[in-house]
C-alpha cells in the first residue's frame, strides 16, 4: 500500500496535474454555484477538455471538479439559499439563516472546514478499503458481475422517493435500450440504427449526459421566469461575508459531528443508488436527534452542528462514491457513472483489474482526493468573495454560454454535426420528463451499465453451455441477486409496513 | 386523476418501449446462432418485456396524482433556442466556427433580453476568439475557423 500511495503521490503531485487539480477545484466550485448546474453537469462540461489529457490527468482533472461542484453548491445555498444540487439542500437549512445573521464568511468556513475533513477521512477509509475489495474482487466471474450490475440498478429503486420507484426502474430499462443502439459487439450486425450510418456506433454517452443534464437544466432555467432580480438582492444581502474565522468551542463543537457525520456518509457513498443527497439528510437528522433538546432547537436556525453533518456527510459519500467504481467498475451514482464513461473512453475498464494493471491511475485517484481537499481549503476559501461574484452574472449572458459549451464539448469529440441534432432532440425529450417529474440519473447509470452487463450476462451462458443454472450454481452470484430483489421489494415492504404502524396509531387514538 | 404527470411520461414510455420491440425484431440473425441462448435479440427482448410492464405499472399505479403545470413557463423562448441551437449545428461546418459561433451566442443573449448591439458584440466576439485560440494552440485541437467563402 505504501508503495502505492508513492506512486499516486509521484503521479498526481507533478506541476501539471497539480496544476488542473487547482484549474479543476476553481472551475467545479464555478460551475457548481450556478444554480440548477450541479456535480454532473459540471463533469459533463469538462470531459471533453480531459479527453485531450493523460488518463491520471484528466481523471485528476475530473475529481477536482467533482469536489470543486459540490464546494461551490454549497456556497450558493448558503448565500442566496440557492442549492445548485440536491445533496446541498440539507446546507442550506442552517447554512443560509447564518448568513442572514450577517455570519456568511464563517458559515462558509464551517462548510469547508466540515467538507475537507469528511473528504480527507473518507479518502483514508477508501484507501484501506478499496484494495481490499479489489483484491477480493478478483475472484468474481462474469455471473457474479452481472448480477452485481442487477443489484445497482435496482439498488436505484430502493433509494428513490416516495412514488418514484417505479418510474426509477423504467428510467433504468429506457437506458439499458438506448444502450443497445449501435453494432452489437459479438455478431457485428446493427441494432436499432434506424439505416443512418451515425448511429452504427451506438450513442455516445458524452451527449446523453450533456442533453440530458446540462443542456436540458439550461432550458429549464431559460423557460423559468427571470430570477435575476432577486439573486442580486440575495447577493447584496450577503454580500458583506463577515469574518471568516472559527473560534475553538466551535471547532470543539464541530469534532464529534465531522467524526461520525464521515463514516456516515462513506457507507451511504458505498452503497450502490445511495450518493450524496441521502447522506447529507440522514447525517441532518441524526446529529438532531443526538444533539438534544436544547441543541436541537437550533437546527434550521443557523446551527453549527447542523450545517457540518450534511457538509461532511455530502463530501464522505462523494469519495465513497468512487470504492464501487474503482474496485468492481460498477458506478455508485450518477457521477461516477460519468466518470466510469470518461475512463471507458479513455480505453481503461475499471474493475479489480486496474488495481494491479494501472496502479498510477487508481492510485493518483485517491492521491488527488487529498490534495483536491487541500487545494479546496487554502484557495477556495480565501477567493470565495471574488468567485461568489459569478453568481450576479445575468443569466442573459449565462445561459446560452452554458449552452455553447454543452454543444460544442460534443461536437468536439466527433466532429459530427449529427451528434448536435441528435443532442437538441434528447433535450427537447429531457425537458419533457423532468416537467414529468421522471428521474434522468437512473437512465445514465442504465445506459452505461447496459453494454457491459450485456457481455457479461452473454459471457455468462456461454461458459455455462447456454444454461441460465449461473443464476443459482454459485452462492456468491445467487446471495447477490437475492439482495437485488431485496433492495427491488423492500420500498414496498418499508411503505407497507408504515402504513399498517400509522393504522395501528390511529386505531390507539380512537381507541 | 386521469392525466396525471405519471400516467402522461408513462403512456409517452410506454410508446417507446412498443416502438422499440416491434424494431428489435428487424434485428438479423446469422443462422448459426438462431437456435443459440443468447443473441443480439436477447437483450432487448427482455428489455421489452420490462419497459412495457413497468410502464403500464407506472400508468395503472401513478406515485402521484399531480397534474403538469404549463402557465408561467416561457415555451416559446425554449421552443426558439432548439431551434437556434439545430441552425447552429447546421452552420458551424460552412460559416466556420467563428461566424456561427459568434452569431449563436448574439442571438442567444438577445433572445434572453439584451438589447445593446456594443455588449453583445464585445462579450461575443471575444469570448469566441479566446476560446477558439485556446483550443487550437492550448489544446491541439483544430477547428476550422473561416466560412466556406474565404476559405484558400
Amino acid at each position: 500500500m505504501i508503495d502505492g500511495i508513492l506512486i499516486g503521490l509521484g503521479t498526481a503531485l507533478t506541476p501539471i496535474n497539480i496544476l488542473f487539480v487547482f484549474t479543476g477545484c476553481l472551475i467545479g466550485t464555478f460551475i457548481g454555484m450556478l444554480p440548477g448546474l450541479g456535480p454532473m453537469s459540471a463533469i459533463a462540461l469538462m470531459i471533453p477538455v480531459a479527453a485531450s489529457l493523460e488518463p491520471a490527468t484528466g481523471i485528476i482533472l475530473m475529481a477536482a471538479v467533482y469536489y470543486g461542484a459540490i464546494f461551490g453548491g454549497s456556497t450558493s445555498s448558503i448565500l442566496i439559499n440557492a442549492p445548485g444540487v440536491a445533496s446541498t439542500v440539507a446546507t442550506s437549512f442552517d447554512g443560509y439563516p447564518m448568513a442572514k445573521q450577517g455570519k456568511a464568511g464563517k458559515a462558509l468556513a464551517i462548510a469547508a472546514y466540515s467538507s475537507f475533513s469528511g473528504g480527507v477521512i473518507a479518502a483514508i477509509f477508501l484507501l484501506l478499503a478499496a484494495p481490499f475489495l479489489a483484491a477480493v474482487s478478483l475472484s468474481f466471474h462474469s455471473a457474479d458481475y452481472f448480477a452485481l450490475m442487477v443489484l445497482g440498478l435496482t439498488a436505484v429503486a430502493a433509494f428513490a422517493g416516495k412514488g418514484d420507484v417505479l418510474k426509477a426502474l423504467l428510467m433504468t430499462v429506457i437506458g439499458l435500450m438506448l444502450s443497445t443502439v449501435g453494432t452489437d459487439q459479438t455478431q457485428g450486425v446493427p441494432r436499432f440504427t434506424l439505416g443512418l450510418i451515425d448511429l452504427t456506433d451506438g450513442i455516445s454517452f458524452l451527449l446523453l449526459v450533456m442533453a440530458t443534464f446540462a443542456l436540458s437544466e439550461a432550458l429549464i432555467a431559460i423557460m423559468k421566469p427571470a430570477a435575476d432580480e432577486k439573486r442580486q438582492e440575495e447577493m447584496e444581502a450577503s454580500s458583506n461575508l463577515g469574518s471568516l474565522r472559527v473560534s475553538r468551542e466551535e471547532v470543539r463543537e464541530m469534532a464529534p459531528v465531522i467524526g461520525r457525520s464521515s463514516i456516515l456518509g462513506f457507507i451511504i457513498g458505498v452503497l450502490p443508488g445511495a450518493g450524496a443527497t441521502i447522506a447529507s439528510f440522514l447525517a441532518y437528522g441524526t446529529e438532531q436527534r443526538i444533539a438534544g433538546p436544547v441543541k436541537g432547537k437550533l437546527f434550521g436556525k443557523g446551527s453549527i452542528r447542523g450545517l457540518s453533518a450534511p457538509e461532511t456527510a455530502n463530501n464522505a459519500a462523494a469519495t465513497g462514491s468512487f470504492v464501487p467504481l474503482l474496485t468492481l467498475g460498477i458506478p455508485g451514482s450518477g457521477t461516477t457513472a460519468i466518470m466510469l464513461g470518461a475512463l471507458i473512453g479513455y480505453g481503461i475498464q475499471p474493475g479489480p483489474r486496474l488495481y494491479i494493471d494501472q496502479p498510477d491511475v487508481f492510485w493518483s485517484v485517491i492521491v488527488s482526493m487529498w490534495i483536491g481537499n487541500i487545494v479546496l481549503l487554502i484557495l477556495n476559501l480565501p477567493l470565495i468573495p471574488y468567485i461568489a461574484k459569478v453568481l450576479a452574472i445575468p443569466s442573459r449572458f449565462l445561459l446560452p454560454l452554458i449552452l455553447f459549451f454543452s454543444l460544442i464539448g460534443v461536437y468536439f469529440v466527433s466532429f459530427n454535426t449529427f451528434d448536435i441534432q441528435l443532442m437538441v432532440l434528447f433535450g427537447l425529450v429531457a425537458v419533457m420528463f423532468r416537467f414529468l417529474d421522471f428521474p434522468m440519473a437512473p437512465m445514465i447509470l442504465g445506459f452505461i451499465l447496459g453494454g457491459m452487463m450485456e457481455e457479461n450476462l452473454r459471457r455468462a451462458l456461454l461458459i455455462n453451455n447456454d444454461s441460465w443454472s449461473f443464476i443459482w450454481q454459485r452462492p456468491l452470484t445467487l446471495a447477490i441477486l437475492l439482495i437485488a430483489v431485496c433492495c427491488l421489494f423492500a420500498p414496498m415492504v418499508w411503505s407497507r409496513i408504515q402504513r399498517m404502524r400509522r393504522g395501528a396509531d390511529r386505531a390507539g387514538e380512537g381507541g | 386523476m386521469l392525466l396525471s404527470k405519471d400516467r402522461i411520461g408513462g403512456m409517452l414510455l410506454l410508446i417507446f418501449c412498443v416502438t422499440y420491440g416491434f424494431l428489435s425484431q428487424n434485428i438479423i440473425l446469422l443462422p448459426i446462432q438462431a437456435k443459440a441462448a443468447f443473441t443480439a435479440r436477447t437483450m432487448p427482448e427482455v428489455l421489452m418485456v420490462l419497459g412495457i410492464g413497468l410502464s403500464l405499472l407506472v400508468i395503472i399505479f401513478p406515485g402521484s396524482q399531480e397534474r403538469p403545470q404549463l402557465a408561467g413557463f416561457k415555451w416559446g423562448t425554449a421552443a426558439l433556442f432548439l431551434v437556434l441551437m439545430s441552425a447552429y449545428g447546421l452552420t458551424i461546418r460552412p460559416f466556420g466556427f467563428l461566424l456561427s459561433t459568434s452569431v449563436f451566442l448574439m442571438a442567444g443573449f438577445a433572445m434572453l433580453g439584451e438589447r445593446s448591439a456594443v455588449k453583445l458584440l464585445l462579450v461575443s466576439v471575444p469570448l469566441v476568439l479566446g476560446f477558439w485560440v485556446l483550443m487550437t494552440q492550448g489544446l491541439d485541437v483544430f477547428i476550422e475557423p473561416l466560412p466556406w467563402f474565404l476559405k484558400g
